[in-house]
């Protein structure tokens, strides 16, 4: 055996280590700033903070599917970043305590990105998030569309009356609206089913059979094929595949280079004032989220106390009538208790019934199979069908008490004015 | 999105021969100032609403013929079949050999629940032919036997089991001076159960279209074709395709959707009427050219003064100062002089129709109090021509054009229910007394509605 010949590292080649590894890290994120960028932040330098800042912000808010983030100012860039990082458990106060709009704080941002980095596969949760989709995509469960409730409405302050035919108008639109989109989306199935089934053989991979409208769009039109705003400029879905394959062999490589980029972390967490020792870090409650905190607390006390009051006396009223002690009365109370515990257990397999999916609840992939076709893996279309039925029927017997309550409330109230008749209108 | 036709009696299956026509004539009329692309695009769309492909290329209507006598079908269907251009299906139509002599209550009771699963089959195959489903029309008259009884029951039935389409009824309003004493009660019966299972009424009013025909169409001897093959291209221009939206260049994929959550959302107002112009006939085109100023200014004077035709309208109707207090309910028997809109629809077709100013139609006063312009009026463009007509506008409005002749019906028929009169034909096939109670109050509550505004 020779001796075995120690590589030696040539210093040129140790000093390109560190900007080779960080800009292979840029090229892994979605917006990366150049490694001279960094090299400023760990000198705390205030022109690297609102780069360190916007990709912080990239990283910790999930993008939309589609790319059309609205650009936020840095503003609020940087206190969205703040308040995902307290919500993720981030320690160092000195990141909080940083100004607002973004001028300042180069290092404790690299601090937080590293820190994010090291916790979790920051990273790969990135590249799926953004992976270009060639299936057609069909969402399993509400549970994204309840996640994110949609643009703010402004609350319509209503001085003086409001004419119950515009009510009316406005509901009536609705119910129109709610029934074109029904027709759309039947329309939307039955031209994917064509597609699906003219398209029958045509895919490489036989598991999944054929194309969806994405891969056939691609075929017939490479270039121009499923343009998508990324970035401030249209780019077609080659241009997609191709950006992601970069950021992908960049991830890679990362995973070989990211050493030398720990190492010199070290350094800039050495760089840093010692900071004081710290209380626990708490969220503070901003100043007028406290009064509406305060009206909040209180309506919830005053609705328990009005719910002890009216559970009492029925209470009382039910143990009276029912009253009495002996063999007879505690064996049909018993059988009570048993009925309620069946109920209650019969309630809850229910909505776990109906909320259960074995899979995950991210959109999955359509594909169309032939009857009698092995069963491929994931979900099965009928299955999905049940859960979701099962969870209209709970719908809708949810909505038919809240219809009874509302009835019951307008009749109250019609009681209390004098000489009012009201006609319901003829039943649905 | 598919709209299939359902085609009720001599009525419903005249008027729909000539609808088909007018819409495949429109479409493939040669056309001077649109470009190839747009053109091919314009004719896809309507071809996919109202026709479906049959091996040998010629279009087949998405319809589906009815009647109690097979005289007018067999005519519609050679007829259509004999031009070469488009058919109707082999197997779409339902008749059988006797009439319904005008019974309202023959054509509900009797001969609906009878042919109701060979109809609802029919319809079925239809609408299994089309990719997607926007809705129905069912065409038919108000006041005759077969149409009418049966129409109300088949809207039911359609409301039952396609609950989720939409469904607009094309109804004929009679001559005032009808031929049929019954005509009324029909009328009544029709109106009131239609309103509570169809979504939009759009109607058609015989005496009106009749003036059209003689007046401006220079028609010497005015037939039943003349009138129709009016109607029709009034539904063409209402219906054919039109951009969806300000600045975009593709057409609109449910007309139908978007005309009923613009103009009929409130359950109490469903009565919708249509104008269009310019009313010459096609021969004399050659000669006038018109300006978009012109055409707007005559459409909306017509709108406000109730007028249906371009001709001899009342100048002297102007909306109500705003400033002055709003009228409250109008007595009927005052004359009503303003019309009303609760929401308007203008279609227009043609040379430069970007440059059409609208602006006289988002004025707050033509509307009722309770819904800004903003909301209440609507604009659909193309610049594809319709026909040979350079440029033409049609106005869809759900207004208080339609109050005074109801109310005359109304008035009429409960003067026949008041003695009695004729009702044993009703009481013999199950319309008891009370489902004209029903149909008055109903039809009052909406007359009452609409004067208002």
């Amino acid at each position: 055996m020779g001796r075995r010949r120690r590589r030696r590292v040539d210093p040129a080649d140790a000093a390109r280590a560190l900007p080779e590894a960080i800009a292979v890290l840029t090229r892994t994120l979605p917006t990366g700033p150049s490694p001279e960028t960094f090299r400023r932040a760990k000198f705390d330098r205030p022109e690297a903070a609102p780069a360190l800042w916007r990709l912080l912000f990239c990283v910790l808010s999930p993008m939309p599917a589609d790319g059309a983030s609205p650009s936020l100012a840095l503003e609020a860039q940087a206190r969205s970043v703040k308040a995902a990082l307290r919500f993720q458990g981030y320690p160092r106060r000195a990141l909080a305590q940083l100004p607002d709009d973004g001028s300042q704080g180069g290092r404790e941002l690299l601090l937080a990105l590293a820190w994010l980095l090291a916790r979790g596969p920051t990273l790969e949760q990135l590249l799926a998030q953004s992976r270009v989709r060639l299936g057609d995509e069909m969402p399993v469960c509400e549970c994204e569309s309840l996640a994110s409730p949609g643009p703010a409405v402004p609350s319509v302050e209503a001085d003086g009356c409001v004419d119950t035919r515009h009510l009316q108008w406005l509901m009536g639109k609705l119910r129109f609206r709610w029934r074109k989109l029904m027709a759309s989306q039947q329309e939307q199935c039955a031209l994917l089913g064509k597609i699906h089934s003219y398209t029958r053989g045509c895919h490489s991979d036989r598991s999944l059979g054929h194309l969806s409208v994405t891969e056939t769009e691609l075929l017939r039109d490479p270039e121009g094929g499923q343009q998508v705003r990324a970035g401030g400029t249209k780019v077609g879905l080659l241009q997609r595949l191709e950006r992601e394959n970069v950021r992908l062999e960049a991830a890679l490589e990362w995973r070989r280079r990211e050493l030398v980029f720990w190492q010199w972390m070290d350094t800039v967490l050495g760089a840093c004032p010692p900071e004081a020792s710290q209380p626990a870090f708490l969220p503070e409650i901003p100043a007028q989220g406290a009064a509406e905190l305060e009206l909040v607390v209180r309506e919830l006390q005053a609705l328990q106390e009005e719910l002890q009051a009216a559970v009492e006396p029925r209470r009382a009223a039910w143990e009276a009538r029912v009253g009495g002690h002996g063999p007879e009365w505690s064996a049909s109370r018993r059988a009570l208790q048993e009925a309620v515990r069946q109920d209650l257990v019969a309630l809850q397999w229910a909505w776990e019934r109906g909320g259960g999916l074995t899979q995950p609840h991210e959109p999955h992939r359509l594909v169309r199979t032939e009857a009698g076709a092995p069963e491929g893996r994931g979900l099965q279309a009928t299955e999905v069908i049940e859960v979701l039925r099962s969870r209209e029927a709970c719908l809708e017997v949810v909505l038919g008490q809240l219809q009874g309550q509302c009835q019951q409330e307008l009749a109250r109230l019609v009681g209390t004015l004098p000489g009012l008749i009201w006609i319901p209108p003829p039943g649905r | 999105m598919s709209i299939v036709t359902v085609q009720l009696g001599q009525c419903g299956n005249q008027i729909g021969f000539e609808v088909f026509d007018a819409l495949f004539s429109d479409s493939h009329c040669p056309q001077k100032f649109c470009s190839k692309r747009e053109n091919e695009a314009y004719q896809a769309s309507c071809k996919e609403r109202f026709f479906s492909e049959e091996e040998d290329g010629v279009p087949v209507a998405r319809a589906v013929l009815v009647d109690m006598e097979p005289k007018v079908i067999n005519q519609t269907l050679s007829k259509a079949a004999h031009s070469g251009r488009w058919k109707y299906g082999q197997h779409s139509h339902l008749c059988q050999k006797q009439g319904s002599g005008n019974n309202w209550a023959y054509g509900y009771s009797v001969h609906g629940p009878r042919h109701e699963e060979s109809i609802m089959n029919l319809i079925q195959k239809e609408v299994e032919k089309c990719d997607s489903l926007s809705g129905f029309f069912i065409v038919m008259s108000m006041a005759g036997g077969t149409g009418s009884g049966l129409g109300a029951f088949l809207t039911q039935n359609l409301q039952d089991q396609y609950s989720n389409s939409l469904k607009m009824n094309q109804i004929i309003w009679p001559y005032g001076t009808g031929e049929v004493i019954v005509q009324n009660y029909n009328s009544i019966l029709t109106l009131s159960h239609l309103y509570r299972s169809s979504d939009a009424l759009l109607v058609h009013e015989n005496d009106a279209v009749h003036k059209i025909c003689a007046k401006l169409m220079n028609i010497k001897q005015i037939s039943f074709r003349d009138i129709n093959q009016v109607l029709a291209h009034q539904l063409g221009s209402v219906f054919q395709p039109t951009y969806s939206g300000e600045g975009s260049f593709h057409y609109r994929r449910n007309p139908l959707g978007d005309l009923m959550e613009d103009l009929v959302p409130h359950p109490e107002f469903k009565m919708l009427g249509v104008r269009n112009i310019p009313q010459m006939s096609e021969n004399s085109l050659a000669y006038s050219t018109f300006t978009w100023a012109g055409l707007l200014k005559h459409l909306r004077q017509m709108l406000i003064s109730n007028a249906k035709m371009e001709e001899g309208i009342d100048w002297q109707v102007r909306p109500p100062l705003s400033g002055l207090p709003t009228l409250g309910k109008m007595p009927l028997s005052k004359e009503l002089h303003f019309n009303t809109s609760i929401a308007n629809l203008v279609i227009l077709r043609g040379k430069d129709v970007h440059s059409a100013d609208l602006g006289a139609f988002k004025d707050p006063a033509l509307y009722t109090s309770w819904l800004e312009p903003v909301t209440a009026f609507n604009v659909w463009k193309t610049q594809r021509a319709f026909s040979k007509y350079e440029k033409s506008a049609a106005l869809v409005s759900n207004s208080q054009s339609l109050v005074k002749p109801l109310d005359m019906i109304v008035g009429k028929a409960w003067n026949m229910f008041a003695s009695k009169a004729y009702l044993h034909q009703y009481t013999k096939f199950g319309i008891e007394e009370e489902d004209f109670l029903d149909g008055f109050a109903l039809l009052e509550q909406v007359i009452a509605s609409y004067s208002n505004l």
